[in-house]
């Protein structure tokens, strides 16, 4: 493929990232609502590029190209919100939809709780957008062919031999990157940008089995700049987790120790943060209701949200509502630290304020000696690897969860059903595939039983949730 | 359709339509097409016993896709400036760039479908663009207040209004212009119950392609009397012990399980690439004979009817399984064109922003010949299951996994006490084949479905009473 001038120009221009005059135009929208009636607003003004090249069987596939930019407006008027959104960014049409939104803003009842953040909890250290180094400029120097060959280089299918176990039916691959800038200016000044490129491979292979049974793996990788990203491995390591899967045993119910894989950990940890959900709490949704400042869990969890870690995925220094965001303890030693709560949701239960959020949640790694809870003995500090291996000897025997199927939690009572795949493992090693199994308990009691989190969360993830073991959970078949 | 109204809309001509798809395929490339779209949304919530939010939000552009074969480039651009959508057509051309045209899609003579009248597919009496809050905030207070009369042990309601209007115009190389103008409303409300000790939450919604005469006394009736249906049974409700046993699934919302664990399956993209369970079946015995399986965009209101699919092709009604045997997939242009048929009119997208791919509409099983009550006397020990959620299924296996928010044990062929909170997990064609028993009760679910396959797209589903003989069930 070769690209001409006109083509390379083109190109050139799709950087991603916010013109002065679109700033203007977000500006303007301020300017045009406060003059129209509003009390108060705030603009959210998002560019986005995404170009992903996708191989199917080692043959190009599909390409696409996305660009976009909205204004998300927030708008306070006599004492009433509402929210609007735009991709038309000319003057005659902004000024027509502005002045249609005050209308419907005024139709809604008063709530005296919906306001700007107070002027001291904004950030102020977000000017550039690149304060976090998040953002690769080498982004704009990309080709079209560079693109390409990243998505070329990461397939294996035309190098795959013939083996006797298993055929493999497709390989689907892609090469992504893309560049987000977001501006939040609000009616009292604040000025707040994020920007931050991503660059990602991933892979799905499927193969058939000497049965006729069809199976899939899938692998990823990403990171915030373009030398970061490594393509080598991802296809093979879908064909391995594809591979694993051959030759499945269905396994007997019952409580075992669970070990669940670094890729899928978060799926656990994930109705605990959404329970700590200010709107949550206040709509009575949530399992934590009146749970702040008690210890609910293991004393040995402690979860932390590093919002302001600088080039890693996840970390920003504002929230949406522009609020500055900190690096702090959301739960430390099974006591929860603090619920995630805007402005709204502040006004409305008369709690303080946080964030509205969480940004990069982090679990300190530990490991109990033996594999025993109820004991701080033989806890390690994180000088220590822990990794997989690690962690199924200290569990000795039980089931390793690598996927979750379906299920859900019940986010007021905290009961959870998860399908589950994965393996069984005896004497620290895996024995063999399981299938069509389901894990059922309440996620207080699970994390009251979490015996270890490794150190080994994965780099390119926003939460950084390592292997996670716990001591018991319920399983059936 | 008032073809000049579109091309008014999106500010181009048919000349500057046929420029454009010929300088999309300037590169090369079997086929170009351009997807125009001009939407507004709006919604309003109602929280903490008022509606208090609400919003509106426009989307407006054009998406470019050129075909080499199965290749797919794609680009969109936000508005219609003749340079910008240019600019939109050289980046989707890429894919052809080097190569020649390769195979056409589906669809140029095949197509035998004929389009159903819009007006008459998606009744909208009462646009929602000219739609104010005020005559839409009293349906919520009075919905409110209807559920907090009928249980007083509703402690939060959350009420939400949501609707859209969307203008579509599609052009391709081979010259056909098409437009469709699709309305969408939906009512839901989400309940938190408390009685005292234990709090349950349940939520009720309904979606149609319609205007605002959705929002009628009897829908304010119907949805309130759902909202409290059998609360004191949740109280009850109790993980039941798990393992093999056969499961009756209720009439209407238990569809969702054939949309995720067959449906999908269905879809020719996953076929063609030899990667879903029923890539080699086609013609063959996948149930028994009684059982038919359809996907339908031809039901008049329906969330997921199509006068049009997003390819241009006239929505249809397909037979995926006719009397117990595999008859078809659900095809886009580019399947159709693989597998040598005519498109299905399937071929459908979330927004400009997307390239069309094979996706479900409303997707049910036609009604057998069983009274629901002799399926559930039938059964000595099982579940029945009444609502499902968050169902997955992966495609290659076959292997899904539903969770029950509720239903009830059947005991010596009746309903005793009520269960929640357990997942069923089985195998696609596995469960398929041990449906036994299809009642004669067909009902739709007419709630907010809504499709993840890479994209979100609104469908809906639906399914008489079955009995499925064995399925594991995760309990305690």
């Amino acid at each position: 493929m070769t690209m001409d001038n006109t083509q390379k120009k083109e190109c050139k221009a799709l950087s991603g990232l916010i013109s002065p005059e679109e700033i203007e135009a977000a500006r303007f929208c301020i300017s045009y609502g406060i003059s129209s009636g509003a009390s108060m607003m705030r603009v959210s003004l998002s560019k986005s590029v995404l170009d992903s090249f996708s191989m199917l069987n080692g043959e190009m596939d599909k390409v696409a190209h996305s660009a976009d930019r909205s204004l998300f407006l927030y708008i306070f008027a006599d004492g009433r919100y509402g929210t609007f959104s735009t991709n038309d960014f000319s003057r005659s049409k902004l000024s027509l939809f502005i002045s249609k939104a005050l209308d419907t803003v005024r139709m809604l009842a008063p709530d005296p709780c919906r306001k700007l953040p107070d002027a001291g909890r904004k950030a102020k250290d977000a000017a550039t957008g690149t304060e976090l180094h998040l953002y690769d400029p080498e982004y704009q120097e990309l080709t079209p062919e560079r693109r390409l060959k990243k998505a070329m280089d990461s397939s294996i299918f035309k190098t795959l031999a013939p083996v006797q176990e298993y055929t493999v039916i497709s390989e689907e691959c892609e090469y992504s990157d893309s560049v987000d800038d977001n501006i939040v200016i609000d009616s009292e000044g604040f000025f707040g940008r994020h920007t931050e490129t991503s660059f990602a491979i991933c892979s799905e292979v499927t193969i058939q089995d000497a049965g006729g049974r069809k199976l899939s793996g899938y692998w990823w990788d990403s990171a915030p700049y373009f030398s970061r990203l490594d393509i080598s491995g991802c296809s093979k390591a879908a064909l391995g987790k594809a591979i694993e899967k051959i030759g499945p045993k269905r396994h007997s119910g019952g409580s075992f120790r669970m070990v669940v894989d670094r890729s899928v950990s978060s799926r656990l940890i994930s109705p605990v943060i959404s329970a700590l959900n200010g709107a949550a709490i206040q709509q009575k949704n949530s399992f934590l209701e009146g749970t702040l400042g008690e210890k609910v869990f293991s004393g040995n969890l402690t979860l932390l949200d590093l919002a302001r870690t600088d080039g890693k995925p996840g970390a920003r220094i504002f929230d949406t509502e522009g609020v500055a965001t900190k690096d702090c303890p959301v739960i430390e030693n099974g006591r929860v630290n603090m619920y995630f709560i805007n402005t709204y949701i502040a006004g409305k239960t008369g709690m303080q304020p946080t964030v509205e959020g969480v940004s990069r949640p982090v679990i300190r790694p530990f490991i109990l000696d033996g594999g025993t809870t109820g004991s701080d003995r033989g806890c390690l500090s994180e000088e220590f690897e822990i990794n997989l291996p690690d962690i199924l000897r200290l569990c000795g025997s039980g089931i390793y969860v690598t996927g979750f199927n379906g299920g859900n939690c019940n986010p007021v009572t905290g009961d959870f059903s998860y399908g589950i795949e994965g393996f069984a493992f005896k004497n620290g090693k895996i024995t063999h595939p399981i299938r069509e199994m389901v894990v059922t308990g309440n996620m207080v009691r699970l994390w009251n039983d979490v015996i270890a989190a490794g150190t080994d969360a994965r780099e390119c993830t926003r939460w950084q949730i390592p292997t996670l073991a716990f001591d018991k959970a319920d399983f059936s078949a | 359709m008032d073809k000049q109204y579109f091309l008014d809309t999106f500010n181009v001509t048919e000349p500057g339509l046929e420029e454009l798809t010929a300088s999309a395929l300037a590169h090369g490339g079997a086929w170009a097409d351009l997807y125009f779209e001009n939407t507004l949304y709006g919604d309003l919530l109602l929280k903490d016993g008022q509606v208090t939010s609400g919003g509106l939000h426009t989307d407006f552009g054009v998406g470019i896709r050129v075909l080499s074969g199965e290749k797919t480039g794609y680009a969109y651009s936000e508005n219609t400036a003749p340079q910008d959508m240019k600019e939109a057509a050289a980046a989707a051309s890429l894919i052809a760039s080097g190569s020649s045209g390769g195979r056409e899609p589906g669809g140029r003579t095949a197509v035998s479908a004929k389009a159903a009248d819009c007006s008459l597919l998606y009744p909208e009496s009462r646009a929602w663009s000219l739609a104010q809050a005020s005559g839409l905030v009293p349906f919520l207070e009075k919905l409110q207040e209807r559920i907090l009369f009928l249980d007083s042990r509703a402690i939060k309601i959350i009420a939400r209004i949501s609707y859209s209007h969307s203008d579509i115009m599609m052009f391709n190389s081979y010259g056909e212009l098409t437009c469709d103008s699709r309305p969408m409303g939906s009512v839901t409300a989400s309940v938190i119950f408390s009685n005292g000790t234990r709090s349950e939450n349940k939520t009720v919604s309904r979606s149609f392609r319609c205007g605002e005469e959705l929002l009628t006394e009897d829908l304010l009736e119907e949805m309130a009397s759902e909202a409290v249906r059998d609360i004191d049974a949740r109280f009850e409700a109790r993980r039941p012990k798990g393992g093999k046993m056969p499961v009756v699934m209720g009439a209407g919302a238990s569809g969702i399980l054939l949309h995720e664990a067959m449906g999908h399956a269905f879809e020719a993209d996953f076929n063609r690439k030899g990667q879903s369970i029923f890539a080699d079946k086609m013609g063959r015995r996948v149930c028994d004979a009684s059982i038919n399986i359809v996907d339908d965009g031809t039901i008049a209101g329906n969330r997921g009817a199509c006068s049009y699919d997003d390819e241009g092709v006239p929505g249809q009604k397909t037979y995926m399984v006719k009397d117990g045997i595999l008859n078809s997939y659900l095809h886009d242009r580019i399947s159709a064109g693989w597998y040598g048929v005519s498109p299905t009119g399937n071929g459908r997208r979330e927004s400009f922003r997307y390239n069309p791919i094979p996706r479900m509409r409303a997707t049910y099983m036609e009604n057998g010949p069983a009274l629901p009550s002799d399926i559930i006397a039938s059964v000595k020990k099982g579940i029945y299951v009444d609502e499902f959620s968050n169902g997955q299924v992966k495609i290659g296996e076959g292997d899904f996994t539903f969770y029950v928010k509720s239903g009830y044990l059947i005991e010596n062929g009746k309903l005793t006490a009520p269960v929640k909170d357990i997942n069923i997990i089985g195998n696609g064609p596995q469960a398929l084949s041990d449906i036994v028993c299809v009642g004669n009760d067909l009902k739709i679910d007419n709630g907010t479905w809504t499709c993840g396959k890479e994209q979100s797209v609104p469908v809906s589903c639906g399914i008489p009473t079955v009995l499925v003989k064995n399925l594991t069930v995760g309990g305690e």
